[in-house]
């Protein structure tokens, strides 16, 4: 059976003035379905044009990215992106907005409903399904996004740095919301974090990658049992590895800021 | 506090009131010039009462809802596709910032040579009054729609026609409301400055007819008639929809 996804050989050049820079380069990766893979890196590595172009929004590449064995086409709900910025509706309610893809879908209103209100709930938003988004928390928007994506059952859930602007609190419950979730749905989830200790809390494998032009630099399976915690001391082992690694790259490039600490 | 406030307003209007009716009073210029306040509501009475002024109003109001519509379609058009297609961006753009610029009673003499002297011209100047300011802030709208948003409905499944009504539109609809109530305001006055030069019924021609009779107090008060059209129409229609969009998209 083909990956869930695989990567070959994928180079991405974007103009800069006037030369051709290479972004990401020689990118190679294959993700079974179900797993969880978390994408460390400096800034500026490619991370997002990355996810980007799984989701199929930017498509001018080379080399090949297949989706179960088929090449991505136009974007589509089998592949879904929990944007940085979220991007959730403000013109439209919670309800409606995870109602939202279901409507394009052109899922009958009653029955369209009935299921973002199951997701509504799962997410623990009941009481805030009739709110504007400007009347939400910041987690209480990843939430809403969560569920915006999830209830369109989609194959490839991306996540592109979703919990850097929270605090410390409000991201460990979703950390633990999302370890249910995914448990429950098994999903396969790409999931691009600034923050070494999410990243090895969260995957089955944790990519470091390299920058200018990014590459997959190396890969570390993370067996540890789940449900796990930010602060479970067995992370500690792999946080230092990854952190090598890293470190090595930051340093190469040190004019990026990182963010390796506990959190504050 | 909306009551101290209601007091004030009170106090204000009827020290107004109370000042004109004084000055009336002092006779320094002669009643057809100088109406007393009673008298200017005696006119506005009398003239709903004889329904000239109902008529006056049934009718501006008719040219400015056909001229008005009219340019929303257009405008919205104009702007859509000056915003998605660059040769037009760059060559219909220009001119209708230029345009814009020209007042819209301007093209009155050009109106009448294509129309004559009715009711196509008159609605034809409603027309270019709205035009350009709807075209401008549909245009502006949409080519900084922040593109997130255009994104996010792609990756669920919206292409063309359903990106456009269910992502675009409402996403760039806050600023085109303000460019709809710009709009608004300027077919209104084009209204009024080509019914003052248009002799044919209207709230203008009421006007123009209150200075030709040495009427004064029939100028006040449908001036008076104007101002709370106005108000009202600000108030309840796009303060309604501004209200709508506060609560939707947060102060
Ligand atoms: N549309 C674009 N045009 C030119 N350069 C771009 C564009 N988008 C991204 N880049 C460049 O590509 C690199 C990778 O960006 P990005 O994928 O956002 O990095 P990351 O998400 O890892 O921080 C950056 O150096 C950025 O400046
Ligand atoms: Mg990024």
């Amino acid at each position: 059976m083909p990956a869930m996804l695989k990567i070959e050989n994928v180079t991405k050049s974007y103009a800069h003035n006037g030369k051709r820079l290479d972004v990401l380069k020689d990118i190679n990766l294959e993700i079974n379905d179900g797993e969880f893979v978390c994408i460390v890196g400096p800034s500026g590595c490619g991370k997002t044009t990355l996810l980007n172009m799984v989701a199929g929004l930017d498509f001018d590449h080379t080399g090949k990215i297949l989706h179960r064995g088929e090449p991505v086409g136009i974007p589509g709900p089998d592949r879904l992106m929990i944007f940085q910025e979220l991007g959730l509706f403000p013109w439209l309610t919670v309800q409606k907005n995870v109602e939202f893809g279901l409507k394009l879908k052109k899922m009958p209103s009653k029955e369209r409903a009935k299921l973002a209100r199951e997701y509504i709930d799962m997410v623990h938003l009941t009481k805030f399904k009739d709110s504007y988004i400007h009347q939400l928390s910041g987690g209480m928007k990843q939430r809403v996004a969560l569920a915006r994506a999830l209830v369109l059952d989609p194959e490839i859930l991306l996540m592109d740095e979703p919990f850097t602007a929270l605090d410390a609190q409000t991201r460990d419950s979703l950390h633990d919301e999302l370890q249910k979730i995914w448990s429950r749905t098994k999903k396969t989830i790409i999931f691009v974090t600034h923050n070494v200790r999410e990243a090895v809390c969260l995957g089955d494998r944790v990519l470091v990658f390299s920058s200018l032009p990014g590459a997959v630099k190396a890969s570390f399976l993370i067996d540890l049992p789940r449900p796990r915690r930010i602060e479970d001391e067995g992370l500690m082992k792999h946080v230092r590895q990854v952190l090598k690694e890293l470190k090595f790259e930051i340093d190469k490039h040190f004019h990026e800021e990182y963010d390796t600490k506990e959190d504050s | 506090m909306i009551q101290k406030k209601t007091v004030k307003q009170i106090i204000f209007y009827s020290a107004i009131l109370a000042l004109w009716q004084i000055v009336a009073m002092l006779k320094i210029w002669p009643p057809y010039l100088f109406p007393s306040p009673l008298k200017v509501f005696d006119t506005l009475v009398h003239g709903f009462m004889d329904t000239t002024f109902i008529f006056g109003i049934i009718i501006s109001m008719r040219r400015l809802l056909i001229g008005y519509g009219i340019s929303i379609v257009l405008g919205g058009l104009l702007g859509l596709v000056m915003s998605k297609f660059k040769t037009v961006e760059d060559t219909l753009g220009g001119l209708v910032l230029g345009l814009q610029t020209l007042p819209s009673i301007c093209w009155l003499p050009l109106a009448l040579l294509w129309f004559g002297l009715n009711e196509k011209a008159i609605i034809f100047i409603v027309i270019i009054g709205a035009l350009f300011s709807v075209t401008m802030a549909t245009y502006s709208a949409v080519k900084n729609l922040p593109q997130l948003y255009v994104k996010a409905g792609r990756n669920m499944g919206a292409r063309r026609f359903r990106l456009l009504i269910e992502v675009i539109m409402p996403a760039a609809m806050p600023p085109i409301i303000s460019g709809l109530k710009q709009g608004w305001s300027f077919a209104w006055r084009s209204l009024m400055a080509g019914e003052l030069l248009f002799l044919n019924l209207g709230l203008g021609y009421l006007l123009a007819m209150g200075r030709e009779l040495n009427d004064m107090s029939q100028v006040i008060a449908v001036m008076i008639t104007i101002t709370l059209i106005s108000i009202f129409t600000d108030k309840l229609i796009f303060g309604r929809i501004e209200l709508g969009i506060r609560r939707r998209w947060g102060p």
